[in-house]
């Protein structure tokens, strides 16, 4: 039997409201050392819409308990692949946990009016080889423009929110007059309103810039552990 | 997490108006990834197989691999 994993979190015994799990399973706490994982035992998630909403609250329901690290829906593995998995991160994991506590995630959606330069030159004609060369290095480095736009994007932000962003995250698409995108920030939870009244501060302050702002959210955009992906499952 | 934090994030909570579509977002495209394989259906009948970040098939050429590679 395979297990179907919602989060991780430290030291959880005991979930404080009991939720029903994906596929109507029961949902249970694997202590795996000092890491609570939380879990169900089965062996196929079929990715239904009513699926989905039950790993969304079933995260949020250990979320509003303790600090909590959330798999991305789909998480299934055996017990051993979800051990090895810890033992091999165990430090990540830590450290994720501490920079996520007492922390929540808060939403932007952003419609930025930015004249986007474009370079006076084209490119010059290339053939195949150097196009996929440059193709591959935007792929590596990401496109300068993007880059630029995030940069001054996450300048501005903090101008307005200051030291009530913890961490960010952004992804940006950009047309030659309009930057739209999603910016996630990691807040304080004391800060939550702090956050709302600056924001709603923004349009007044910025006419270019138009904001909403959803939240609190697990922090689904800040739980990635620099993984050795391939080397723990044989997978690249 | 202490008290007022629980506190504040359950109320916050309940205050909140997320849509679906951002839960949907938030379950599909973010969050930790160690593995993982998940079935697309519609209307009961499974049409696709997903491993995250590993392949997308059809459900049977995902059973038969599957099935190949555990009598390995």
């Amino acid at each position: 039997m395979k297990l179907y994993a919602y989060c991780l979190c430290a030291d959880l015994e005991t979930l404080a409201t009991p939720v029903s799990g994906v596929s109507g399973a029961a949902v249970r706490i694997l202590k795996i050392d000092d890491t609570s994982v939380v879990v169900s035992d089965c062996d196929t998630v079929p990715a239904t819409h009513e699926n989905m909403l039950v790993h969304a609250a079933v995260v949020r329901s250990v979320f509003e308990q303790t600090t909590t690290v959330p798999f991305r829906f789909g998480t299934l593995a055996n017990e051993q692949q979800l051990r090895s998995f810890i033992a091999g991160h165990k430090a990540a994991i830590a450290k994720k946990l501490a920079h996520l506590g007492d922390r929540v995630e808060m939403d932007l959606k952003i419609v930025w009016q930015h004249q986007t330069s474009r370079p006076d030159q084209p490119e010059e004609a290339a053939g195949p080889g150097t196009a996929f060369l440059r193709q591959k290095r935007r792929e590596l480095l990401g496109d300068d423009q993007a880059v630029a736009h995030r940069k001054e994007l996450s300048s501005l932000l903090r101008e307005d929110l200051g030291d009530l962003i913890k961490d960010e995250e952004m992804n940006l698409q950009l047309s030659e007059t309009t930057v739209l995108g999603k910016v996630f920030h990691l807040v304080e939870t004391l800060e939550i309103q702090d956050y709302r009244d600056r924001i709603s501060e923004i349009p007044g302050k910025r006419p270019e810039l138009a904001v909403e702002v959803s939240g609190p959210w697990p922090p689904y955009s800040f739980a990635n552990i620099d993984l050795e992906f391939g080397s723990q499952f044989g997978v690249s | 997490m202490n008290d007022v934090d629980q506190l504040i994030i359950s109320e916050e909570f309940e205050n909140t108006d997320v849509s679906l579509l951002e839960t949907l977002d938030h379950v599909l495209n973010r969050g930790l990834v160690i593995a993982g394989e998940i079935t697309i259906s519609v209307a009961d009948i499974d049409l696709i197989f997903v491993g995250l970040n590993v392949l997308i098939s059809s459900v049977e050429t995902a059973h038969e691999v599957l099935g190949k590679r555990e009598t390995e």
